[in-house]
């Protein structure tokens, strides 16, 4: 009995150390006192180190910074998976704490932020979903209490970009074959038109060349995606991987078996010797842009950012630096591109053909009308926004389903 | 002289109630203590960490009754699969399938909800989705239990396997999108689940709602305590459990009663699927909430004693929601905090079980025993 009363005192006294010792090393908040709070809910930990989560998390802390809130004004619920009960859980932590406005990084908390929106006692917050497609925009506002809207960006323009450096590419090392390991097919439009953003800069610059791509089924599965790799550089002989995927296997293995490879995400050359560039996210962008209105302009957040869908113009979506592996002539006309879509002079999926003819650094871009072809050769019509986002569900000429 | 031992283990008689009380509470605050190591190490104030994991963050909520109505849902799940599972310890039949049993409820659930929800009588279709999901599921377990019956099986095995089977169909409904397949949304353009329009009702008491599969879970709590105690079946389980050969001797019908027992330990497992699918009105892929993992450690934390799965339960609950909570203030604590201070309570009560069934006898030195 005593050494038991013992054993129990050591431990009340052990806990009490350590939080006199744990109290010492806390630091006073510095900062602007305010009492705006942000709230985020994340799919996995917020301490990622590369990733989805990883990039919005990044983008968001950023986002705090530069508006001089306090850190601790930040408040985040992370590994929270798609699921209703448990994304609801979350938020309602979220406003209990007092948020001003909540983001959801997730497509599956769609459900739950819909709700949430319609919740009469949470009127005064706004919520931000990334990558949904419900939005409390007048005219579909039936029963939208609170402002909510959903961001994407226009990640098929950097795709296009990448596809050229990889196209030219495969001219130099005269191998018509590039593969993409993408983790969902056609079922969504996300990765839908982003293979086919990256076929037609590919085609662009070499017409003969083709686009292999094979499905993963899964956003993150590090293994099936280094396996898939392979399988595209032994079976199609394949010079370029590409990727729609989470994590830099693809290119790990491109870069041991030789090939080259445009990465996804961030800049994924630290990882690959082979690296070309890789279409990437700069999330910062649109949250410094959405938290800033909502704490000065709460009321107008849907008027001054509304359903958000930023690309190159905003910086919201890029490409990384070019490495040296680059062919020729890849830096002048990728930016002479990037520079036509910035002025808002031509579009990815406009119907209109780029080819380019360089002399001494000079790149001289000839616009050619040409319908968007599926990969049936039937016309795809006319591709929208809305196309892009929602229903985009097939592929272009060029690419062929790899198995 | 021969070497002697340091120390050798005794068997102890009996203890008193207070004594055994006192060294679980002193494991789970020696399992608390280390946890308050681990968040040290990670510059998180420990007191401040676990003041607001055990208040749930009530004091400063600005909506006091969504904190109780989160922990319940969370609860609800936890105490019936829990219940559930001690049920089926207790004649040492290894139930490791909570998670695919619960999925089975789910599954058929939501599909009564869809197929039959929208011409159906509310009420009617939410008792028919209980009773699919109590079918489909203890049906699930019975295949287990009859393969054990009859050819002697592993159980624990068999169901931890079946967890991913049943966890994969949900998976192969929750992605594809094919005419047949009613699970999914007709509006989204992305595969995404229905929803159900079959929400649980709630009574609202003031600003809070009290959803009512809290009185679902703790009528079947109830009703398993009388049925353990009270009734012959309980009986029967309860000598299966200590000696299957005993049983048989005694005239019981062996088989028999490990099929019944775990149609019905399944079988209430499917009804939290179908209760938790009714609350959340939708399904999903993580629906478990690993409900059938955690259920496990709670029917073992708490000796397969209903009222001590109800106890610890709660506990848990309040645990995972409070890390949650607390976690979401402090950058350097993920929520996984919650699993790993899970895990360690779950260490420290089994070496506590340990000192409570023997003692530990050190020599003297020089000395003779």
């Amino acid at each position: 009995m005593k050494k038991l009363l013992s054993i129990v005192l050591a431990a009340l006294m052990l806990v009490g150390c350590i939080a006199t010792f744990a109290s010492c090393s806390e630091t006073p908040a510095t900062g602007a006192p305010s009492d705006f709070k942000v709230g985020a809910i994340y799919i996995t930990g917020k301490n990622d180190t590369a990733g989805y989560t990883f990039a919005h998390a990044n983008g968001i802390n950023k986002a705090v910074k530069a508006l001089g809130l306090p850190e601790e004004n930040l408040i985040v619920i992370d590994n929270i998976p798609e699921d209703t009960t448990q994304v609801t859980t979350a938020i309602d932590t979220l406003a209990n704490q007092g948020c001003n406005i909540i983001f959801g990084i997730s497509f599956g908390y769609i459900d739950a932020f819909d709700a949430a929106a319609k919740n009469e006692k949470y009127s005064d917050i706004i919520f931000s979903h990334a990558t949904g497609y419900l939005s409390s925009l007048p005219g579909e506002s039936a029963g939208y209490k609170a402002q909510f809207n959903n961001y994407f960006g226009r990640i098929y323009q950097a795709r296009y970009l990448a596809g050229i450096a990889a196209g030219l590419k495969t001219l130099e090392v005269k191998n018509n074959n590039v593969g993409y390991v993408a983790a969902y097919g056609t079922q969504y439009a996300e990765t839908c038109s982003g293979i086919n953003g990256f076929t037609l800069g590919v085609l662009s610059v070499n017409p003969d060349a083709k686009v292999y791509v094979q499905e993963i089924g899964n956003w993150a599965d590090e293994t099936l995606e280094a396996q898939i790799a392979q399988n595209l550089i032994d079976t199609y002989d394949c010079c370029v991987i590409a990727q729609h995927c989470d994590s830099a296997q693809p290119q790990i293995v491109a870069a041991k078996n030789g090939a080259f490879g445009c990465g996804y995400n961030s800049d994924m050359s630290d990882k690959s010797a082979t690296h070309l560039t890789a279409p990437i996210w700069n999330w910062e962008v649109y949250y410094t842009a959405a938290i800033k209105c909502a704490m000065e302009t709460p009321d107008k957040f849907m008027d001054e950012i509304g359903i958000y869908y930023g690309g190159l113009k905003e910086g919201f979506i890029d490409i990384s630096p070019l490495t040296d592996n680059c062919a020729e002539n890849t830096k002048e006309i990728v930016e002479a591109v990037k520079k036509l879509m910035i002025d808002g002079e031509w579009d990815v999926f406009s119907g209109v053909e780029l080819s380019y003819k360089v002399e001494d650094g000079k790149v001289e871009i000839i616009k050619t009308e040409t319908p968007l072809l599926k990969n049936d050769g039937t016309p795809a019509g006319a591709v929208d926004d809305g196309v892009i986002k929602g229903s985009m569900a097939y592929f272009v000429k060029g690419v062929v389903e790899a198995k | 002289m021969a070497k002697q031992k340091l120390f050798h283990i005794v068997k102890r008689d009996h203890l008193g109630f207070g004594y055994k009380l006192l060294v679980y509470v002193g494991a789970v605050l020696l399992a608390l203590a280390v946890g308050a190591v681990l968040l040290a190490i990670l510059g998180v104030d420990p007191i401040k960490y676990y003041s607001s994991m055990i208040t749930i963050g009530l004091p400063k909520s600005k909506f006091p009754e969504s904190n109780i109505e989160s922990l319940i849902k969370i609860f609800v799940p936890l105490l019936m699969t829990s219940t559930a599972l001690a049920l089926a310890f207790k004649m040492k039949f290894w139930n490791i399938g909570g998670e695919g049993q619960f999925i089975a409820g789910t599954i058929a659930a939501g599909f009564v909800a869809l197929k039959f929800g929208p011409e159906m009588d509310f009420g009617l279709c939410l008792v028919l989705m209980m009773l699919s999901a109590m079918i489909c599921a203890g049906l699930l377990g019975v295949f287990v239990a009859f393969l054990k019956v009859k050819f002697n099986t592993n159980e624990t095995l068999l169901t931890l396997m079946l967890n991913y089977v049943v966890l994969y169909v949900l998976k192969f409904f929750a992605e594809t999108k094919a005419d047949w397949n009613l699970f999914l949304s007709t509006t989204s353009q992305r595969p995404m689940f229905a929803n159900l329009n079959m929400k649980m009702p709630t009574i609202q008491l003031g600003r809070f709602h009290l959803d009512i599969s809290l009185i679902i879970a703790v009528v079947i709590t109830v009703l398993i305590f009388i049925y353990m105690k009270y009734t012959k079946q309980g009986y029967e389980i309860n000598v299966v459990g200590d000696s299957s050969a005993t049983a048989s001797y005694a005239g019981m019908k062996v088989g028999r009663i490990i099929i019944r027992t775990t149609f019905i330990s399944a079988a209430i497992i499917g009804l939290a699927g179908a209760c938790s699918v009714s609350t959340a009105n939708i399904m999903s892929t993580s629906i478990t909430n690993d409900v059938g993992w955690t259920g496990i450690i709670v029917a073992w934390l708490a000796k397969l004693n209903i009222w001590g799965v109800t106890v610890v339960s709660l506990l848990i609950s309040v645990l995972q929601y409070g890390c949650q909570f607390a976690g979401s203030s402090f950058s350097q604590v993920d929520a996984h905090f919650a699993d790993i201070l899970q895990g360690i309570i779950l260490f420290f009560v089994l070496a506590a079980d340990f000192l409570v069934r023997f003692k530990i006898m050190f020599h003297k030195k020089g000395g003779n025993d």
